[in-house]
Protein backbone atom coordinates (compact mmCIF):
# COMPACT_ATOMS: atom_id res chain seq x y z
CA UNK A 1 0.00 0.00 0.00
CA UNK A 2 2.63 2.13 1.09
CA UNK A 3 4.48 1.89 -2.51
CA UNK A 4 1.46 2.32 -4.08
CA UNK A 5 1.18 5.86 -2.66
CA UNK A 6 4.82 6.96 -2.72
CA UNK A 7 3.69 5.43 -6.69
CA UNK A 8 0.82 8.18 -7.26
CA UNK A 9 3.36 10.72 -4.69
CA UNK A 10 6.06 10.83 -7.62
CA UNK A 11 3.50 10.75 -10.84
CA UNK A 12 2.26 13.74 -9.16
CA UNK A 13 5.09 15.43 -8.08
CA UNK A 14 6.74 15.34 -11.72
CA UNK A 15 3.67 16.23 -13.97
CA UNK A 16 4.99 19.03 -14.50
CA UNK A 17 7.43 17.01 -16.74
CA UNK A 18 5.15 14.13 -17.55
CA UNK A 19 2.44 16.19 -19.19
CA UNK A 20 4.14 18.14 -21.70
CA UNK A 21 6.36 14.63 -22.85
CA UNK A 22 3.28 12.69 -23.34
CA UNK A 23 2.18 15.18 -25.20
CA UNK A 24 4.76 15.69 -27.62
CA UNK A 25 5.21 11.43 -27.71
CA UNK A 26 1.60 10.95 -28.54
CA UNK A 27 1.49 14.24 -30.94
CA UNK A 28 4.93 12.97 -32.94
CA UNK A 29 2.70 9.23 -33.33
CA UNK A 30 -0.24 10.46 -34.25
CA UNK A 31 1.52 12.62 -36.70
CA UNK A 32 3.04 9.35 -38.04
CA UNK A 33 0.53 7.28 -38.23
CA UNK A 34 -2.17 10.18 -40.13
CA UNK A 35 1.23 10.13 -42.60
CA UNK A 36 1.34 6.57 -42.64
CA UNK A 37 -2.29 5.92 -43.76
CA UNK A 38 -2.63 9.13 -46.34
CA UNK A 39 0.99 7.77 -48.45
CA UNK A 40 0.87 4.75 -48.92
CA UNK A 41 3.65 4.74 -50.94
CA UNK A 42 7.02 4.00 -49.25
CA UNK A 43 10.74 3.29 -49.56
CA UNK A 44 10.08 0.10 -48.03
CA UNK A 45 8.04 -1.83 -46.28
CA UNK A 46 3.86 -1.76 -46.53
CA UNK A 47 1.54 -0.03 -43.93
CA UNK A 48 0.74 -2.33 -41.40
CA UNK A 49 4.72 -2.69 -41.07
CA UNK A 50 4.43 0.92 -40.80
CA UNK A 51 2.17 1.15 -38.33
CA UNK A 52 3.50 -1.32 -35.93
CA UNK A 53 6.42 0.21 -35.92
CA UNK A 54 5.69 3.53 -35.31
CA UNK A 55 3.04 3.08 -32.57
CA UNK A 56 5.07 0.53 -30.94
CA UNK A 57 8.39 2.03 -30.79
CA UNK A 58 7.25 5.83 -29.22
CA UNK A 59 9.73 8.52 -30.31
CA UNK A 60 11.99 6.39 -32.82
CA UNK A 61 9.69 4.48 -34.56
CA UNK A 62 8.32 7.49 -35.75
CA UNK A 63 11.56 9.04 -36.70
CA UNK A 64 12.52 6.24 -38.46
CA UNK A 65 9.23 6.39 -40.48
CA UNK A 66 10.01 10.41 -40.97
CA UNK A 67 13.28 9.52 -42.18
CA UNK A 68 13.45 6.36 -43.60
CA UNK A 69 10.40 5.16 -44.93
CA UNK A 70 8.21 7.55 -46.39
CA UNK A 71 7.74 7.78 -50.27
CA UNK A 72 9.46 10.81 -51.94
CA UNK A 73 5.69 12.03 -52.98
CA UNK A 74 4.80 14.86 -50.83
CA UNK B 1 21.60 34.16 -54.83
CA UNK B 2 22.92 33.28 -51.59
CA UNK B 3 19.89 34.37 -49.80
CA UNK B 4 17.35 32.68 -52.55
CA UNK B 5 19.20 29.16 -51.57
CA UNK B 6 18.77 30.09 -47.91
CA UNK B 7 15.16 30.57 -48.35
CA UNK B 8 14.87 27.36 -50.01
CA UNK B 9 16.98 25.30 -47.69
CA UNK B 10 14.67 26.22 -44.94
CA UNK B 11 11.33 26.36 -46.87
CA UNK B 12 12.71 22.46 -47.34
CA UNK B 13 12.86 21.84 -44.12
CA UNK B 14 9.89 23.54 -42.97
CA UNK B 15 8.02 21.49 -45.76
CA UNK B 16 9.56 18.32 -45.59
CA UNK B 17 9.09 18.70 -41.42
CA UNK B 18 12.46 17.79 -41.28
CA UNK B 19 12.61 20.60 -38.43
CA UNK B 20 9.65 19.60 -36.83
CA UNK B 21 10.72 16.07 -36.73
CA UNK B 22 14.34 17.43 -34.97
CA UNK B 23 12.50 19.68 -32.82
CA UNK B 24 10.09 17.02 -30.82
CA UNK B 25 12.34 14.64 -30.39
CA UNK B 26 15.01 17.52 -28.66
CA UNK B 27 12.30 18.54 -26.85
CA UNK B 28 11.46 15.13 -25.97
CA UNK B 29 15.48 14.95 -24.74
CA UNK B 30 15.59 18.06 -22.91
CA UNK B 31 12.55 16.38 -21.05
CA UNK B 32 13.91 13.16 -20.39
CA UNK B 33 17.01 14.54 -18.84
CA UNK B 34 15.56 15.52 -15.09
CA UNK B 35 13.02 13.34 -15.11
CA UNK B 36 15.82 9.86 -15.84
CA UNK B 37 17.89 12.18 -12.88
CA UNK B 38 14.78 11.81 -10.51
CA UNK B 39 13.94 7.96 -11.81
CA UNK B 40 17.24 6.26 -11.86
CA UNK B 41 16.89 6.43 -7.43
CA UNK B 42 14.09 4.87 -7.48
CA UNK B 43 14.52 2.33 -9.94
CA UNK B 44 17.72 1.59 -7.59
CA UNK B 45 15.79 1.07 -4.88
CA UNK B 46 12.97 -0.99 -6.51
CA UNK B 47 15.71 -3.50 -7.98
CA UNK B 48 18.27 -3.66 -5.23
CA UNK B 49 15.43 -3.43 -1.97
CA UNK B 50 14.90 -0.66 0.67
CA UNK B 51 17.43 -0.72 2.50
CA UNK B 52 20.13 -0.20 -0.67
CA UNK B 53 21.09 3.83 0.06
CA UNK B 54 21.30 5.91 -2.99
CA UNK B 55 22.67 9.68 -2.68
CA UNK B 56 19.62 11.88 -3.88
CA UNK B 57 20.16 13.20 -7.09
CA UNK B 58 20.92 16.54 -7.12
CA UNK B 59 21.45 19.18 -10.56
CA UNK B 60 24.75 17.41 -11.72
CA UNK B 61 23.16 13.98 -12.91
CA UNK B 62 20.28 15.77 -14.62
CA UNK B 63 23.58 17.50 -17.04
CA UNK B 64 25.03 14.25 -17.05
CA UNK B 65 21.82 12.90 -18.34
CA UNK B 66 22.18 15.77 -20.79
CA UNK B 67 25.22 15.39 -22.48
CA UNK B 68 25.14 11.87 -22.37
CA UNK B 69 21.94 12.16 -24.66
CA UNK B 70 23.38 14.66 -26.72
CA UNK B 71 26.66 12.82 -27.22
CA UNK B 72 25.48 9.91 -27.81
CA UNK B 73 22.06 9.97 -29.86
CA UNK B 74 21.85 13.69 -30.78
CA UNK B 75 24.20 14.03 -33.03
CA UNK B 76 24.21 10.77 -34.75
CA UNK B 77 20.28 11.54 -35.18
CA UNK B 78 21.65 14.91 -36.93
CA UNK B 79 23.83 12.45 -39.30
CA UNK B 80 20.41 10.72 -39.88
CA UNK B 81 18.30 13.25 -40.75
CA UNK B 82 20.97 15.13 -42.75
CA UNK B 83 23.19 12.47 -44.52
CA UNK B 84 21.59 12.77 -48.07
CA UNK B 85 21.27 16.35 -47.93
CA UNK B 86 23.13 16.09 -51.30
CA UNK B 87 23.10 13.23 -52.37
CA UNK B 88 19.59 13.09 -52.34
CA UNK B 89 19.02 16.20 -54.26
CA UNK B 90 21.67 14.93 -56.58
CA UNK B 91 20.15 11.33 -57.04
CA UNK B 92 16.89 13.33 -57.99
CA UNK B 93 18.12 15.82 -60.08
CA UNK B 94 16.66 19.12 -58.65
CA UNK B 95 19.85 20.69 -58.40
CA UNK B 96 20.82 20.80 -62.22
CA UNK B 97 18.05 23.72 -62.59
CA UNK B 98 19.63 25.80 -60.37
CA UNK B 99 23.27 25.07 -61.43
CA UNK B 100 22.38 25.58 -64.99
CA UNK B 101 20.13 28.89 -64.71
CA UNK B 102 23.45 30.39 -63.07
CA UNK B 103 23.50 29.43 -59.17
CA UNK B 104 27.02 29.01 -58.11
CA UNK B 105 28.04 25.89 -56.80
CA UNK B 106 29.68 27.20 -54.01
CA UNK B 107 26.49 28.70 -53.12
CA UNK B 108 24.74 25.28 -52.72
CA UNK B 109 27.60 23.80 -50.31
CA UNK B 110 27.57 26.88 -47.97
CA UNK B 111 23.58 27.40 -47.85
CA UNK B 112 23.12 24.12 -46.78
CA UNK B 113 25.43 24.29 -44.05
CA UNK B 114 24.00 27.79 -42.75
CA UNK B 115 20.51 25.87 -42.77
CA UNK B 116 21.42 22.87 -41.40
CA UNK B 117 23.82 24.38 -38.45
CA UNK B 118 21.42 27.12 -37.74
CA UNK B 119 18.45 24.00 -37.29
CA UNK B 120 21.16 22.44 -35.01
CA UNK B 121 21.41 25.58 -33.16
CA UNK B 122 18.12 25.93 -32.71
CA UNK B 123 16.94 22.63 -31.21
CA UNK B 124 20.35 22.54 -29.27
CA UNK B 125 19.23 25.84 -27.32
CA UNK B 126 15.65 24.80 -26.71
CA UNK B 127 16.25 21.38 -25.56
CA UNK B 128 19.30 23.15 -22.93
CA UNK B 129 16.75 25.99 -22.08
CA UNK B 130 14.02 22.98 -21.25
CA UNK B 131 16.41 21.06 -19.47
CA UNK B 132 17.35 24.41 -17.28
CA UNK B 133 14.84 25.35 -16.55
CA UNK B 134 13.54 21.79 -14.80
CA UNK B 135 17.23 21.55 -13.12
CA UNK B 136 16.03 24.61 -11.68
CA UNK B 137 13.28 23.75 -10.38
CA UNK B 138 13.33 20.14 -9.37
CA UNK B 139 17.04 20.55 -7.82
CA UNK B 140 17.93 23.97 -6.74
CA UNK B 141 21.76 23.93 -6.17
CA UNK B 142 24.41 25.40 -6.67
CA UNK B 143 26.37 22.27 -7.74
CA UNK B 144 26.22 23.22 -11.58
CA UNK B 145 27.49 26.84 -11.75
CA UNK B 146 28.95 27.28 -15.75
CA UNK B 147 26.09 26.21 -17.39
CA UNK B 148 27.07 28.51 -20.50
CA UNK B 149 30.51 27.12 -20.43
CA UNK B 150 29.70 23.58 -20.32
CA UNK B 151 27.28 24.22 -22.95
CA UNK B 152 28.93 26.58 -25.94
CA UNK B 153 31.63 23.71 -26.61
CA UNK B 154 29.15 21.35 -27.31
CA UNK B 155 27.66 23.73 -29.46
CA UNK B 156 31.09 24.55 -31.68
CA UNK B 157 31.32 20.27 -32.13
CA UNK B 158 28.07 20.18 -33.25
CA UNK B 159 28.88 23.32 -35.68
CA UNK B 160 31.82 21.15 -36.75
CA UNK B 161 29.63 18.02 -37.61
CA UNK B 162 27.08 19.80 -39.35
CA UNK B 163 29.98 20.63 -41.75
CA UNK B 164 31.55 17.34 -41.87
CA UNK B 165 27.85 15.52 -42.47
CA UNK B 166 27.84 18.14 -45.63
CA UNK B 167 31.16 16.86 -46.81
CA UNK B 168 30.25 13.28 -45.99
CA UNK B 169 26.93 13.63 -48.54
CA UNK B 170 28.99 15.13 -51.34
CA UNK B 171 31.42 12.45 -51.48
CA UNK B 172 28.34 9.94 -50.48
CA UNK B 173 26.15 8.16 -53.29
CA UNK B 174 23.18 8.24 -50.86
CA UNK B 175 22.37 9.01 -47.48
CA UNK B 176 23.14 6.01 -46.03
CA UNK B 177 26.95 6.32 -46.84
CA UNK B 178 26.73 9.72 -45.63
CA UNK B 179 25.25 8.54 -42.54
CA UNK B 180 28.33 5.59 -42.12
CA UNK B 181 31.04 8.07 -43.44
CA UNK B 182 30.02 10.85 -40.31
CA UNK B 183 29.97 7.54 -37.86
CA UNK B 184 33.25 6.73 -39.15
CA UNK B 185 34.41 9.92 -38.11
CA UNK B 186 33.19 9.79 -34.76
CA UNK B 187 34.66 6.36 -34.16
CA UNK B 188 38.25 7.52 -35.58
CA UNK B 189 37.98 10.43 -32.84
CA UNK B 190 36.94 7.86 -30.02
CA UNK B 191 40.00 5.76 -30.89
CA UNK B 192 42.03 8.85 -30.58
CA UNK B 193 40.24 9.97 -27.26
CA UNK B 194 42.04 6.33 -26.07
CA UNK B 195 45.25 8.13 -25.98
CA UNK B 196 44.65 10.54 -23.02
CA UNK B 197 48.00 12.93 -23.75
CA UNK B 198 45.64 14.05 -26.59
CA UNK B 199 42.81 15.16 -24.79
CA UNK B 200 43.42 18.89 -24.79
CA UNK B 201 43.66 18.30 -28.83
CA UNK B 202 40.52 15.81 -29.23
CA UNK B 203 37.55 17.72 -30.40
CA UNK B 204 35.76 14.88 -28.80
CA UNK B 205 36.41 16.32 -25.37
CA UNK B 206 34.07 19.17 -26.23
CA UNK B 207 31.44 16.64 -25.90
CA UNK B 208 32.71 13.76 -23.22
CA UNK B 209 34.07 16.52 -20.49
CA UNK B 210 31.24 18.42 -20.00
CA UNK B 211 30.33 18.02 -16.70
CA UNK B 212 34.18 19.25 -15.93
CA UNK B 213 33.57 22.33 -17.50
CA UNK B 214 30.43 22.51 -15.88
CA UNK B 215 31.43 22.06 -12.26
CA UNK B 216 35.13 23.46 -12.17
CA UNK B 217 36.04 26.94 -12.89
CA UNK B 218 38.77 27.77 -15.74
CA UNK B 219 38.63 24.06 -16.46
CA UNK B 220 37.67 24.70 -20.01
CA UNK B 221 41.08 27.10 -21.12
CA UNK B 222 43.32 23.93 -21.35
CA UNK B 223 40.94 22.31 -24.09
CA UNK B 224 41.61 25.78 -26.60
CA UNK B 225 43.64 23.55 -28.71
CA UNK B 226 40.76 20.58 -29.15
CA UNK B 227 38.51 24.33 -29.42
CA UNK B 228 40.80 25.52 -32.46
CA UNK B 229 41.39 21.83 -33.75
CA UNK B 230 37.16 21.35 -34.16
CA UNK B 231 36.81 25.00 -36.00
CA UNK B 232 39.92 24.06 -38.47
CA UNK B 233 38.16 20.53 -38.74
CA UNK B 234 34.98 22.07 -39.70
CA UNK B 235 36.05 24.82 -41.74
CA UNK B 236 38.49 22.17 -44.17
CA UNK B 237 35.31 20.02 -44.56
CA UNK B 238 33.54 22.71 -45.90
CA UNK B 239 36.41 23.67 -48.22
CA UNK B 240 36.36 19.67 -49.56
CA UNK B 241 33.13 19.73 -50.06
CA UNK B 242 33.35 22.71 -52.18
CA UNK B 243 36.10 21.37 -53.98
CA UNK B 244 34.46 17.79 -54.24
CA UNK B 245 31.15 19.45 -55.28
CA UNK B 246 32.54 21.66 -58.16
CA UNK B 247 33.58 18.73 -60.44
CA UNK B 248 30.52 16.85 -59.25
CA UNK B 249 27.85 15.35 -61.95
CA UNK B 250 24.63 16.30 -61.23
Amino acid sequence: MTNLQNNSQFFMENLPILIPLILLEFGLMIAAVIHVLHHPHYRFGNKILWLVIVVVFQIIGPVVYFVFGRGDQA
Amino acid sequence: MTWIMIKKEAREAWRSRRFLILLIVFLIFGLMNPLMAKLTPEIMKMSFGKQFSVPAPTSLDSWTQFYKNNSQIGIYLLAIIFGGTISGEVNRGTLVNLVTKGLPRRTVIVSKWLVITAEWLLVALVSFLVTWGYTAYYFPDQKSPHLWLAFLPLLLFGCSLTALIVLASTLARNSYEGLFMVIGYTIVLYLLSLFTDFKHYNPLSLINHNLTFLTKAGSLTPYWPALLVTGVLGALALLVANLKFARKQL
